[in-house]
């Protein structure tokens, strides 16, 4: 299990980019809304997409541990 | 610990249920079960919502048409010109995804057996359970909705630009590019499949922590985020995702 447990936390690794870039797409879109309040709906979709792309990541990673730890 | 594994193992694959009709005997996956109940409940909703309609809305007409009109502004904002006729699919989908995904949050009523180990009073362990899991939660199911969007980014192609202007779609930047826009064929689903899917999981085997460590108090919180919040959001993700791929389809 020791070294099946390693690459788990490895695959896990995953989630923290998708943690940063959320933040990033985040933190942008409110400045953006800040600055322009009335683009607010078009900038909420735009931001969507870009956080549901950018969460792939971590799911690929999440189901990459969930295989492994099915599989083994 | 060794109880908690065994519980969320459970959860993770799918249990089948087996029906005898005719002398043959079908096997039936609990997430077929759980689809056609929500699919019972969508049908009993839409024609109770949608008798007696009026011009002027009142009372619960005025619900269909804001659910409709949301649909319809979606579908416009994304697709434009043609977005009358992908309007219903999209909407179908969304509902159906919307209460697929939120059906997990019937867990919060506790089952005989958990109120017995509090209470211990015999009584109580003859409640039913009511433990309905997500059918998304189940990778074949997520993966039937992704193939059925890219079935219909094929067709909305060639509807709009006929099997020519579909097939030199292929070509159309560059020819280059051709091996990698087929390549997307296959990779969209499968993206749109294990996002769907990866998330519902995670928020089921996430509440079933939850309810094991903590049962009273703690989940009810919670399953306002995992399993409403979460749901909905990736019902809404899934829907703008496919209406995307058809606007690109039909440029």
């Amino acid at each position: 299990m020791g070294v099946q447990a390693f690459a788990i936390s490895l695959a896990l690794l995953a989630c923290v980019t998708a943690g940063i870039g959320i933040s990033f797409a985040t933190a942008k879109a409110v400045e953006a809304v800040a600055r322009q309040p009335e683009a607010a709906s078009k900038i909420q979709t735009v931001m969507l997409l870009g956080a549901a792309l950018a969460e792939a990541t971590a799911i690929y990673g999440f189901v990459i541990a969930l295989l492994m730890v099915l599989l083994k | 610990m060794e109880e908690l594994g065994e519980r969320i193992k459970e959860v993770m694959t799918s249990n089948r249920i087996d029906i005898h009709l005719f002398g043959y005997t079908i096997p039936i996956s609990d997430a077929v079960i759980t689809m056609w109940i929500i699919m019972g409940v969508l049908i009993i909703l839409s024609i109770v919502f949608t008798r007696k309609l009026q011009t002027i809305p009142e009372g619960k007409q005025n619900v269909v048409e804001t659910i409709v009109e949301f649909i319809n502004k979606l579908t416009e904002n994304s697709i434009g010109h043609h977005w009358k006729l992908f309007a219903p699919y999209i909407g179908t989908v969304l509902l159906f995804l919307v209460f697929s995904n939120t059906i997990s949050i019937f867990n919060i009523i506790p089952s005989g057996e958990q109120l017995y180990k509090l209470t211990h009073i015999e009584a109580l362990k003859k409640i039913p359970d009511f433990n309905l899991l997500p059918p998304t939660k189940n990778a074949s199911v997520a993966m039937g909705f992704a193939v059925m969007s890219m079935i219909a980014v094929i067709i909305s192609g060639i509807r709009v630009n006929k099997v020519k202007g579909w097939l030199k779609s292929f070509l159309k930047p560059v020819p280059i590019l051709l091996p990698f826009k087929i390549l997307d064929y296959f990779i969209r689903p499968l993206s749109l499949c294990f996002r769907q899917y990866g998330n519902v999981l995670g928020a089921v085997i996430i509440m079933e922590l939850i309810y094991s460590s903590l049962p009273a108090f703690l989940p009810g919180a919670l399953s306002i985020y995992f399993d409403i919040f979460d749901g909905v959001l990736q019902a809404y993700v899934f829907v703008f995702l496919t209406s995307l791929y058809i606007a690109e389809g039909i440029e």
